[in-house]
């Protein structure tokens, strides 16, 4: 069709409209596609490497040697298979290298480059420990004065999220690493832990007691609550929800965009709609014409961001992969379906719609089309009609007449300012919540600087520089819920539990202080009962709760050690554990410690990467905000350049038109953005609260003033540049082609 | 081919008020005429162009073009009527200001299975010359020329013109008119045209008076002139 050439042309003349609502729609496309493809290959790679390599359904740390012929009873009884694996640490530089023995059943490494190790003087490095500590493979690595050679890059599967302890929310590999060691040479004194798997990944029933009958069991974890194995899938839940809520929104700014634009576009071209419906071409032909201008947003959109998101999510999986250890066990991981749906869904929404849109206008007789609007649609609307609007000098009603006529714009803009102002906020809170987190848990609470976990019950009295505290995993009656329980010491000088800067040590005698994440997973309050289980022995207990503290990670409850070790059956003085502010001294008898310091520095190692991105998502809300308004302005400018140009012609300067007609806009601005901070606020803190249960950690998602000036700066520094943009169109209207217009 | 109007009535709200744009309005145009439709503003002349055309629906009554009877078609039926016999001519051009003048005559000649030929066609309306300039570089005259190439080559059997010189001087007016009664020779095309300007009934071959929406007074030309010769008012 002849006519597919005005929309090529109409395309270029009107080249910065329709690029960047295909600009929009590109970033939504990539966003997803990025992500999506990134999250999926995460996922594959996390289920492959689980099932092929016998991932662990659990593992636990017995208080004396389990006998071989005991493993294979229990392996008969339960129908599971068990592994011993020893373990021990070495400090390397500043950082900490776990070396294991190779398993066979359980855990079974995998080699990605090199070899597995074979003899004494070998072992095998995770991969991303290696690049943060520059080794490669055949380099030398030495570990209490025995040199090691370093023959192959190794993936644990119970390592993939690799932290240092179970309570360590950040991996960081410059801190921490793994490696395998063949059986034969391991013969420093570590730890021994022992591998089980299921077939269904569940622990069979009543192992557990077993277990716990025939030796003092010092840790039992599932798999499900080891956040090495378990954070991952966390991510690839809480990404899900991202991949498509994220580019959603983007899709229905551009397609909403698409669409006034269409409209503009038939209202601009109703005379040509009419003559070429008098001419004889039929309505199905002149939709396709139309269709034209969504076809190229929609194309240039969808493969632009197919493409961009392809090339995303190279970096994107990159990060992942230096985040979460897993190999590429395939060529291709990520799911090609991704990009047939990035394709078709945009598409098919954009098409769908804009044919809507068309088949609306085309409903119109010709007749009625050939003639000029105002003809046909004179009325005033309601809002028009109102008192409010009869009221006050020319320019006050001439900016409200113009805010009431356009209402899908003003929503539009309010859409896209609340849009952008969710975005920025929700970096800036981020951004404040890992600041606030460490501050409030690592150095107003928690202020010992080693946690010292015992293989044994000890009963001897503590030094005067440590704190004794009993900790047991307990459950929480009909509710799949794991507690960490703390007794402690009422008057210790380590744990100083606050809420809001007020301390709450004396509300002990009231009931048991909980930390923010357990509140939010229960759902509880002060003042409200929790039901704890033992679930060794099936003991009950009821608390009430006397307060939340402001501690952000772990689903911690605390109470006073006489009474944690009366419903554990633990003597009055027993501890498992002392907080103290002295490195332990090695002894056998230690079974874990806790480096605070190490996990503030593994927090702070991540800042940067932190505050890399929320200035990415800074720019990305910066982005949105000015393509939205920057179109919806120029369209404004555009739909009012009659009434721009008799302006003009009456003597208006550019500045008191550009006030007339542009700046009308200004109180949805503001209005959209201090609508936007409490939406951001309750949509992080629920989005924290649907994530808590897996990640065992609660961002405080406050607002503080700095984020409102902050962000009110950036918002209107972009719409200012938005309103300098279109300022620039409406200089350019021209006098006689506007007035022309408004002959016709 | 003829085109016949029998009684036929049409009325329309504008606002409040309801218009009788045509009462009982019947006439007769024979095959390869020219006729005038005179009449002042809001006679219902363009209404009953538009109900010819088509584009307008009617009330009651009947027309009847060559063999179409327009009273029952459906919209879908009524644009493939327009699409193989109409061709309108409007006072404004409307021309689409994306496309060339060649471009612009093809968007009609698309919608033809015996179209004329572009270069023919161009060349009687003097534009072959200026094919490729845009609506915007062409004066009024000229935008005109190609709206008249754009109906002419459908090869349309009536060509329905509204106020074709409306906006147009004398001159290039009657080149216009010249034009026309070319096109009516050379092709056999029913040319209708509807004007206030009384002197282009002299050309026709027959001239209907309206006045508020009925037809007054309808009278055939024995001697129609030569449209240079038009009284121009």
């Amino acid at each position: 069709m002849i006519l597919k050439k005005s929309v090529y042309r109409t395309l270029k003349e009107k080249k910065f409209q329709y690029a960047g609502v295909a600009v929009l729609l590109l970033l939504a496309v990539m966003l997803y596609v990025s992500l999506s493809m990134a999250i999926t290959t995460l996922e594959s790679r996390n289920e492959t490497f689980s099932k092929d390599y016998k991932q662990e359904s659990f593992h636990f740390v017995a208080g004396e040697d389990v006998a071989d012929e005991k493993l294979s009873v229990w392996e008969d009884e339960y129908n599971v298979t068990l592994e011993k694996r020893e373990y021990a640490d070495f400090q390397v530089e500043d950082s900490t290298l776990r070396v294991f023995t190779t398993t066979e059943s359980v855990n079974i490494p995998y080699i990605a480059e090199g070899r597995a190790p074979t003899s004494d003087q070998e072992l095998a490095i995770s991969k991303v420990y290696a690049e943060k500590h520059q080794y490669e493979l055949g380099d030398a690595i030495t570990l209490d004065d025995r040199e090691f050679e370093i023959t192959g890059f190794v993936y644990l599967p119970d390592y993939i999220y690799m932290v240092e302890q179970m309570t360590d929310l950040l991996a960081d590999a410059e801190k921490f690493g793994v490696a395998v060691v063949s059986g034969s040479s391991f013969s420093v004194n570590g730890q021994t832990e022992i591998l089980g798997w299921t077939e269904n990944g569940d622990v069979p029933d009543g192992f557990r007691e077993s277990v716990s009958e025939e030796t003092a069991l010092l840790q039992f974890v599932n798999s499900e609550d080891n956040p090495r194995i378990g954070f991952v899938e966390t991510e690839i839940e809480g990404a899900k929800g991202m991949t498509t809520t994220l580019p959603l929104f983007i899709l229905a700014l551009s397609i909403a965009m698409v669409l006034m634009l269409m409209k503009r576009r038939m209202e601009m071209q109703r005379k040509e709609i009419g003559t070429l419906m008098a001419l004889g071409y039929r309505k199905k032909e002149l939709v396709r014409h139309y269709l034209g201008y969504a076809w190229f947003i929609g194309l240039g959109g969808t493969v632009g961001g197919l493409t961009a998101g392809a090339g995303l999510s190279v970096p994107l999986s990159n990060l992942y992969a230096n985040y979460f250890n897993l190999p590429a066990l395939s060529m291709f991981d990520w799911d090609p379906f991704v990009l047939v749906i990035g394709f078709v869904i945009p598409l098919l929404l954009l098409i769908l719609l804009t044919t809507f849109v068309i088949s609306r206008t085309l409903r119109t007789e010709p007749l009625t089309l050939l003639r000029p609007k105002e003809m046909s649609n004179g009325k005033k609307s309601w809002l028009e009609k109102l008192p409010l609007l009869q009221k006050g000098g020319f320019i006050r009603r001439f900016r409200l007449r113009l805010l009431v006529r356009n209402k899908a714009r003003s929503f539009y803009i309010f859409i896209g300012v609340m849009f952008s102002t969710v975005l920025l906020l929700f970096g800036l809170i981020t951004f404040n919540s890992m600041d606030q987190l460490v501050e409030t848990t690592y150095k107003e609470i928690l202020k010992y600087d080693y946690a010292v976990h015992y293989q044994s019950l000890m009963t001897e009295e503590t030094e005067d520089e440590q704190s004794p505290f009993t900790m047991n995993e307990l459950g929480v009656v009909d509710e799949d819920v794991k507690i960490t329980a703390y007794g402690m010491e009422k008057d210790n000088e380590f744990i100083q539990l606050s809420a809001e800067g007020e301390s709450l040590q004396s509300d002990f005698s009231e009931g048991a202080i909980i930390s923010a994440p357990l509140a939010a997973v229960l759902g509880v309050g002060e003042g409200d009962e929790i039901n704890l289980k033992n679930s060794l022995n099936s003991d009950t207990m009821q608390l009430e709760v006397a307060a939340v503290a402001d501690l952000y990670i772990g689903n911690n409850l605390y109470l006073p050690r006489e009474e944690l070790n009366g419903f554990l059956g633990f003597p009055d003085e027993a501890y498992t554990g002392t907080w103290q502010k002295q490195s332990p001294e090695n002894s056998e008898n230690v079974y874990m410690v806790e480096d605070k310091q190490k996990a503030i520095d593994s927090f702070e190692s991540t800042t940067g990467a932190t505050r890399a991105s929320v200035a990415g998502m800074a720019v990305f809300a910066v982005l949105i905000g000015v393509i939205v308004l920057t179109l919806l302005t120029n369209l404004i400018v555009e739909e009012n350049s009659p009434s721009i140009s008799l302006f003009k012609v009456m003597g208006y300067h550019d500045k008191e038109v550009s006030k007339l007609v542009l700046s009308v806009y200004t109180p949805i601005v503001l209005i959209a953005y201090f609508v936007s901070i409490p939406l951001a606020s309750l949509s992080l803190q629920q989005t924290m609260n649907t994530l808590v249960q897996e990640t065992g950690f609660l961002m405080p998602t406050d607002v503080a003033w700095w984020m409102v000036v902050i962000g009110f700066i950036v918002i209107l520094l972009t719409y200012w540049l938005s309103l300098g943009l279109s300022k620039r169109k409406l200089k350019n209207v021209s006098l006689q082609e506007a007035l022309k217009k408004q002959q016709d | 081919m003829a085109i016949f109007a029998n009684q036929v009535n049409k009325t329309y709200q504008s606002g409040e008020v309801t218009v009788q744009a045509l009462r009982q309005a019947s006439l007769e145009v024979p095959d390869k005429k020219i006729v005038t439709i005179l009449g002042p503003s809001g006679s219902g002349k363009s209404t009953l162009l538009n109900v010819i055309g088509g584009i307008d629906r009617y009330d009651s009554g009947s027309i009847k073009v060559g063999d179409t009877v327009l009273d029952q078609l459906k919209d879908r039926q009524l644009t493939d009527y327009r699409r193989k016999f109409v061709g309108f001519i409007f006072q404004q051009y409307n021309l689409i200001p994306t496309l060339t003048v060649e471009e612009n005559v093809e968007v009609g000649r698309e919608l033809s299975q015996q179209p004329l030929h572009m270069k023919d066609t161009l060349e009687k309306v003097g534009m072959w010359d200026k094919k490729d300039k845009f609506p915007s570089q062409l004066s009024g005259g000229e935008q005109q020329r190609v709206a008249i190439a754009r109906a002419l080559i459908k090869n349309p059997q009536i060509l329905l013109c509204d106020e074709p010189t409306g906006a147009l001087d004398e001159e290039t007016g009657k080149n216009i008119l010249k034009l026309l009664k070319f096109v009516n020779e050379q092709y056999g095309t029913t040319v209708l045209i509807i004007t206030h300007n009384q002197g282009i009934g002299e050309m026709a071959h027959s001239v209907i008076r309206m006045k508020s929406g009925e037809i007054v007074d309808s009278y055939e030309n024995e001697n129609p002139v030569h449209p240079e010769k038009v009284t121009w008012s």
